[in-house]
């Protein structure tokens, strides 16, 4: 009995020491948690991004001070492989290409973005130049940018194929655990070679998905077994739409006697590391210059119809083969949507719009291009100009040489030739020295706040971007009132907040969790509960099966929801079923539960419900629909699924010492077979001269 | 199951057995596990058919457990050789590779 209960006691105690004792792996390993990784893209032809193996590639890391130190990892070190860690300076497109071709002796890189280098551009000097309307057929001069080329900058970081990992590390505590790790262990010492055990890191990021678009989705569709491996997913989003004048929206097809006009933006941008795309003069500056001209623009036209009707469109997807702009086109076409191109009047886009030249007094010049129907297009520039009577700028009409930039209008065009502008602060080629990269932030579009005001101060506090922006809304907005055939002596009195321009600006480039997004966002969908306070991601993510999108689109539709629509006095069951009452139709509006402010006295927000003609319309490329993967027509993008991505660090011992290790542990477990068989075989000779005693003994 | 309780003839039924396929009466195995069939009836009847002194069975037994060889042999071959080159060339063959694979490897061609 005795015996027991300390037998039992013991197994307690050890059982409990175990659960509180660390574990062996984290003593080992650090991981490093704020990483974002290089993620592979297929299209119907290539591959691009980056891939690890599948268990993980290890290197020794190696902090690189300049490009000629690059010889160390690609030449003399004597520890290849090499995980390299970059500064932002460096990474340029010769050091990765020399990495590139060196990559059985760089297991990965490491990019830890400090200051901005002048300029950097890892997207293609020719953005979209195959899905655009200048194709080989339509003329060969500009096809292929012969005439201009947008992006001189542009270096093709994004487009190329890397096999080894590249991550990207937030500067923050993570970073300096690694260069601390990096100078107590590997830094050479007057030349001489490195002392084990050094430094090392592993990246995890395997991508399920090789060759292309149509491979990957002829084995996602394959289900031999049970449980089928999707191994990627087509690229897509929803675009967000809203007529002033809205119609039933079951109703598709052609509308007799209807004329629209098309205010078109661009949602969406990309980086070379996808979830860090911030996109502020790329689309940011275009598409908060319509949603301000969109609240202009319905306050105005409260009172009268107007004979034409305005569509805002803000399409999801451009920057891969424009795939928001290709579905609205390919559904007008196909009788899908609820107006068809026989009606579309004319369209008027807002490209990259930053302040051309900064303040002052002086003026400034923002630059239309013309497309073709020559009066229809005369008229669209007359009202334009004549729409900046009073503002601080004008617009200047390019060279009719020059052909379109690349434009959501250029897919309109692609099927029918439709008149319209598109306004962008460029003259021949992009002003925007970091176009779709990471570099295109807040700073980059001059938002500058005096540095003693609190987050809640910043946001109500005007910059000056947001009035040059504020002024172009303007302009906007009396342009397309004039084209919807509005009353001349009305226009004056449209003007666009610049509060709300500058509130805008804020929120998407700066601090997205701010209480005006709050007061406007949703209760429900809880893309307002950010617990970052960063901006939103702008890289158009992959199109999910079930309604949702991302938080930019959210986002979005939200804000334009509250700066068109109106607030109803419903509750919040009516808000969820409006149909049963007799002036509510949710045919031609929808309704939105908005979480409102909170009033001084209490800690509850008054929401309400808005009616709203904003509808979000699903933006996936019409080539995944027709399950024409090889299309050259519509954009074939798709991003490869991975199991986990993880990175860690951890010190690692020579190679001879592990040999060592294994070739004895080996030799052990030999010794003891050897030993056991002798044991065995000469048992009888070993024990029986031990059992007699015990005989004797009973 | 030890084969040096067995009579003679009972060895030799089971050779037999071993080398048409039909283990316990059912002829489901099919051609494909003929091999390893094969493989266990030259292994098992190996002693018996070529160490044992002569028994009057014994000429059948060899001549099953030659015949199981020679079939082994060549089903090994076969074998490797169309494993070698499916393994080489079904990244080349693209869809007929994809379609003829049961479990296709994740993020390698």
């Amino acid at each position: 009995m005795l015996i027991n209960r300390d037998v039992s006691k013991f197994v307690y105690i050890l059982f409990i020491y175990l659960l509180l004792c660390n574990s062996v792996a984290q003593k080992i390993y650090v991981e490093l948690n704020n990483t974002v990784p290089c993620v592979r893209l297929l299209n119907a032809t290539h591959q691009i991004g980056c891939q690890s193996s599948i268990s993980g590639d290890t290197g020794v890391i190696h902090v690189l001070e300049s490009e000629a130190d690059l010889e160390w990892p690609l030449s003399k070190g004597p520890n290849p492989p090499y995980m390299v860690l970059l500064e932002s300076s460096l990474f340029t497109k010769s050091i990765m290409m020399k990495m590139k071709n060196a990559s059985s002796r760089v297991a990965g890189v490491v990019v830890v973005p400090k200051t901005s280098p002048p300029e950097f551009s890892p997207h293609t000097t020719c953005p979209n130049e195959n899905t655009g309307v200048y194709t080989e057929t339509y003329d060969h001069n500009l096809a292929h940018c012969n005439t201009t080329v947008w992006n001189p900058r542009g270096n093709g970081l994004s487009y190329e194929e890397f096999d080894f990992p590249v991550f990207s590390l937030k500067e923050d505590n993570e970073t300096e655990v690694i260069k601390q790790c990096y100078f107590d262990h590997n830094r050479v010492v007057n030349g001489s070679g490195l002392q084990y055990p050094l430094c090392a890191m592993q990246l995890f990021s395997h991508m399920h998905a090789v060759t292309d678009t149509a491979t990957c989705m002829r084995r996602s569709s394959m289900d031999f077994s049970t449980s089928p491996v999707m191994v990627c997913d087509p690229l897509g989003g929803y675009n967000v739409c809203a007529f002033i004048r809205p119609y039933n929206s079951t109703a598709f097809g052609h509308k007799e006697n209807e004329s629209v006009v098309i205010a078109a933006a661009r949602l969406d941008s990309k980086a070379f590391f996808l979830e860090d795309s911030t996109g502020a003069e790329g689309s940011v500056s275009g598409f908060v210059t319509l949603l301000a001209a969109a609240q202009a623009l319905c306050e105005a036209t409260q009172e009268a119809p107007r004979t034409r009707n305005i569509l805002f469109a803000f399409f999801h997807g451009e920057v891969f083969d424009y795939i928001g702009s290709s579905r609205m086109v390919y559904d007008m076409k196909n009788n899908m949507f609820v107006i068809d191109l026989d009606n579309v009047h004319s369209i008027l886009e807002i490209g990259q719009v930053k302040t051309c030249i900064s303040i002052n007094v002086w003026t400034y010049k923002c630059m239309d291009i013309r497309s073709n129907n020559n009066e229809s297009v005369t008229n669209l520039v007359k009202n334009l100009q004549s729409s900046t009577a009073g503002l601080n700028f004008s617009f200047v009409e390019t060279d009719f040489s020059q052909p379109l930039p690349p434009s959501s209008f250029q897919r309109f065009l692609r099927a029918r030739a439709i008149p319209g502008i598109v306004l962008a602060d460029h003259q021949t080629d992009f002003n925007n020295r970091y176009y779709e990269s990471f570099y295109d932030n807040a700073a980059h579009l001059n938002l500058t706040y005096p540095s003693n005001l609190s987050p809640e101060e910043q946001l109500e506090f005007v910059t000056d971007t947001a009035k040059s922006l504020t002024e172009v809304a303007t302009a906007v907005a009396r342009t397309l009132f004039k084209q919807a055939g509005g009353n001349n002596s009305q226009v004056n009195k449209i003007n666009a907040d610049p509060k709300t321009v500058t509130q805008m600006l804020y929120g998407f480039l700066v601090r997205s969790n701010n209480s005006w997004f709050q007061v406007l966002g949703s209760s429900l969908r809880c893309v307002f509960c950010l617990s970052e306070p960063n901006p939103p991601q702008y890289y158009v993510g992959v199109a999910k099966s079930s309604h949702q999108a991302n938080a930019l689109t959210y986002l979005v539709q939200y804000l334009l929801a509250n700066l068109t629509g109106t607030a109803t006095n419903l509750t919040q069951s009516q808000c969820k079923k409006p149909d049963e009452l007799p002036n509510e139709s949710t045919y031609l509006y929808s309704y939105l539960w908005v979480q409102g402010m909170v009033p001084p006295n209490s800690t509850q927000r008054e929401s309400f419900c808005v009616r709203t003609a904003v509808r979000l319309v699903k933006a996936v490329s019409p080539a995944f629909d027709l399950g024409d993967y090889v299309s050259k027509e519509y954009s074939t993008w798709t991003k490869s699924q991975w199991k986990f991505i993880k990175a860690r660090i951890f010190l690692v011992a020579s190679r001879d010492l592990e040999m060592l290790t294994l070739g004895v542990g080996v030799a052990v477990l030999f010794t003891s077979l050897l030993v056991t068989y002798f044991v065995s075989t000469k048992a009888d000779v070993l024990f029986s001269s031990v059992r007699e005693p015990n005989n004797a003994a009973y | 199951m030890n084969l040096e309780r067995l009579p003679n003839e009972e060895k030799l039924t089971l050779c037999r057995k071993y080398y048409f396929g039909n283990v316990y009466n059912v002829c489901v195995w099919g051609f494909a596990f003929l091999p390893f069939l094969w493989l266990v009836n030259v292994v098992w009847f190996f002693k018996e058919a070529f160490v044992k002194p002569t028994y009057t069975e014994q000429l059948q037994i060899k001549t099953y457990v030659k015949c199981s060889g020679l079939g082994f042999l060549l089903w090994v071959a076969v074998l490797t050789t169309w494993i070698t080159i499916f393994q080489h060339f079904r990244a080349e063959w693209g869809e007929v590779g994809d379609y003829l694979s049961f479990t296709i490897p994740l993020g390698i061609p």
